[in-house]
């Protein structure tokens, strides 16, 4: 210390120390100041997910329960059965609506009027009937007994059943009328009323009628396309990718290659969806609304997000692998195989589920080449027409009943289910495989 | 020092236009002429011609960018894996000339084998990093010949009693001095008749050099070595001749004994008694 004293010149006010304390109050407000606004920015995105997640939950948890109602169904043979021969063909085409109507009409028996009865058996699913005929058909020795049945109620007597629909306000702006909500009531009073799993909204396809509508068809939908997307673009992506960075000579043509590369990777989707629409259907002429097209434009838009990805995977790989490689003669295509290759395949693959996670995520590409129709059966092949996930939810968040904004947000909540899936695939195989050299 | 080194530059340019000293072997195994390198428009190496003996160690020695390293990769022509360098003039190797166009360089690089100056193995386990060089070029047949190979190059290597018992274990979780030595025995594993060695000592602590100077002894008497080193005394321990490089150029050659006690060249001279470099 007294030897810096010297060398600065010996008056203690001049010493280095006094300077560097003098600069450092300095320095660690800067510090503070900077850690304080990185703090700041981590908080407000958190408080932005936090508010973004509870309020899809918040909306969307109850689309996981459906209202259902007991009913003593009498299984009239007279109405199902009438020849009393259980042929299934006849069965099939019975009137099960009547049985419904007469269920709840013995329940209620003063409901008289036409206008007033119509609006009691609206408290039922649409698609109750077939409920019930899926039940006889599975078990004809229900003709001629009753016996307690629960019944899937209307997307309105559900709504009101969780509190979504208003009871109050002028009853003609009511969705649901006053002896509706009595008749509820005192189903709900007898123990009539239940909530339970909506398995609908996980096995059926989509529909006008909310009770009925459900993911199945969507997810299906985006698993075709995904696996259309993935088994073109992972092994197009990766041979490009390796070839491009290992094998292709530099000059003018691969430069140029690259420059589109990059473009292509910041092209808006919907120009790959417009360009589908152009090439896949209108000139190659496959099927509208398939998951084959969409996978095929899917596949144009992740391209060059894995072939950039997968560049940088193999040029983080060190040269000296590379160099060890050629000195014991290796040919460049064994370099790049037995050596270069597993070094970079967790990388690879991390930017190739990157990009497919995207392309799940995907609806305007797939809006040009009409996978946005109502479709309602489940697609069994990439040739049929389908809809994806994020379509589903644009189709139901433009729905005008109560009903799909619940499942709105509940499809949105798988989605991203799916999403944080497979973003954790990619960072479990980059922590699995990642080799140190 | 930036001083000095304009000195040294101008009384080589006004002294001495040519190599001193004997270029041939008695014995060559390389013959090397008029060798340029070129690094896009950078000259980096100047006019150099040299031979290198069967069964010698020549060093090449010099201060940093003199070189000596670019020399020593044109002779395995790892200098092709380089974008934008280029070579000229003869580089023979058993009457071949090894920069013609017909050359194959995975036959030639399975006969000059490299080591490098960081030691690389391959992320693989000590068996593989070894098995690999006879594996591709299919040099055994059966398992159990590729098992002796192994043994027999860790042997040679000097490294066969540390690792006989963890051969499946990875090639990098060795210790420095033991992966360099690994390194060597894959090199060696594909029964060249060259091998080049850039620095193999410079990231190793005395003891691990030491051995792999005691190996590059032994390996000797197999193989013709061409060993890059910033170390004058290892030059002076292994090799048996010596050359001196410095701005691209080859400034002396001559036997190692020769060279550190009585160099004719004043650069050289300089440079091994540490006035500059």
């Amino acid at each position: 210390m007294n030897e810096i004293c010297e060398i600065s010149g010996g008056s203690s006010s001049d010493r280095t120390i006094d300077v560097v304390h003098a600069s450092l109050v300095k320095r660690r407000q800067a510090e503070k100041r900077f850690r304080l606004y990185g703090l700041l920015s981590i908080v407000a995105g958190l408080c932005f997910l936090v508010l973004l997640f509870g309020s899809i939950i918040a909306r969307g948890y109850t689309a996981f329960q459906q209202t259902s109602i007991a009913l003593d169904v009498y299984f009239d043979p007279q109405l199902i059965d009438p020849d009393g021969r259980r042929d299934p063909s006849a069965l099939m085409e019975a009137d099960y609506d009547r049985l419904l109507k007469n269920a709840l009409s013995s329940m209620f028996l003063d409901v008289k009027e036409r206008q007033a009865k119509r609006a009691l058996y609206s408290l039922l699913s649409a698609g109750a009937s077939y409920d019930l005929r899926d039940l006889v058909l599975a078990n004809p020795e229900l003709i001629g007994k009753t016996q307690k049945v629960w019944i899937s109620a209307d997307d309105d007597t559900d709504m009101l059943v969780k509190g979504q629909l208003g009871r109050t306000g002028a009853e003609g702006e009511r969705r649901i009328k006053d002896n509706q909500i009595a008749w509820i009531d005192k189903l709900e009073a007898d123990g009539r009323i239940k909530k339970s799993f909506n398995t609908a909204f996980f096995t059926s396809g989509d529909s006008r009628e909310p009770e009925l509508a459900g993911i199945w068809g969507a997810v299906m939908g985006s698993l075709f396309t995904l696996l259309v997307t993935l088994s073109l673009s992972l092994p197009i992506g990766m041979a490009a990718a390796i070839y491009l960075e290992e094998f292709a000579p530099r000059n003018r043509w691969t430069d140029l290659i690259e420059v589109n590369i990059n473009n292509l990777a910041a092209v808006p989707s919907i120009v790959f969806g417009l360009l589908g629409l152009a090439v896949f259907i209108n000139f190659f002429g496959l099927p509208r609304s398939s998951p084959l097209v969409g996978g095929l434009v899917l596949t144009l838009m992740t391209l060059p997000v894995i072939i950039i990805a997968g560049r940088s995977a193999l040029k983080a790989v060190p040269p000296s692998v590379r160099e060890a490689a050629l000195g014991v003669g290796a040919s460049p295509m064994q370099m790049v195989f037995h050596h270069v290759l597993p070094l970079a395949v967790p990388g690879m693959m991390t930017g190739a589920i990157i990009g497919m996670a995207r392309a799940l995520g995907e609806s305007a590409p797939l809006l040009m080449i009409g996978m946005v129709a109502f479709i309602v059966d489940v697609p069994q092949s990439i040739m049929e027409p389908s809809t994806v996930l994020p379509v589903q939810i644009y189709l139901w968040a433009d729905s005008p009943e109560r009903a799909f904004v619940e499942r709105t947000s509940a499809a949105i909540m798988v989605l991203l289910v799916f999403l944080i899936f497979m973003n954790g695939l990619a960072v479990y195989i980059r922590k699995r495989f990642e080799r140190r050299w | 020092m930036k001083v000095r080194e304009r000195i040294s530059e101008a009384s080589f340019n006004r002294e001495y236009s040519h190599t001193v000293g004997e270029i041939t072997s008695p014995n060559s195994r390389i013959v090397c002429r008029n060798v340029n390198v070129y690094y896009g428009e950078k000259h980096a190496i100047q006019d150099v011609g040299l031979d290198i003996g069967r069964n010698e160690v020549i060093a090449l020695i010099g201060p940093s960018g003199c070189g000596k390293s670019t020399f020593i990769r044109c002779l395995n022509r790892m200098n092709d894996t380089i974008p934008g360098c280029r070579v000229t003039g003869q580089i023979v190797l058993d009457g071949q000339d090894i920069y013609d166009g017909s050359l194959d360089v995975v036959p030639l690089r399975a006969q000059v084998g490299m080591v490098f100056q960081k030691p690389n193995p391959f992320p693989k386990s000590i068996f593989e990093n070894v098995a690999y060089g006879p594996r591709i070029h299919g040099l055994v047949s059966s398992k159990a010949e590729l098992e002796e190979v192994v043994e027999t190059s860790l042997r040679r290597a000097g490294l066969w009693d540390e690792v006989k018992d963890y051969l499946h274990q990875p090639g990098t979780s060795l210790s420095g001095g033991q992966q360099q030595r690994l390194c060597i025995a894959r090199a060696i594993a594909v029964n060249p008749e060259v091998i080049l060695m850039d620095e193999p000592c410079s990231a190793l602590d005395p003891i691990a050099t030491a051995k792999i100077e005691q190996l590059i002894d032994e390996l000797r008497s197999h193989y013709t070595i061409a060993i890059v080193t910033h170390s004058m005394q290892q030059a002076a321990r292994v090799s048996q001749r010596t050359a001196y490089f410095h701005l691209g150029r080859l400034i002396e050659v001559g036997e190692t004994a020769q060279i550190f006690t009585n160099p004719r060249h004043q650069l050289t001279e300089d440079y091994i008694t540490g006035r500059f470099g």
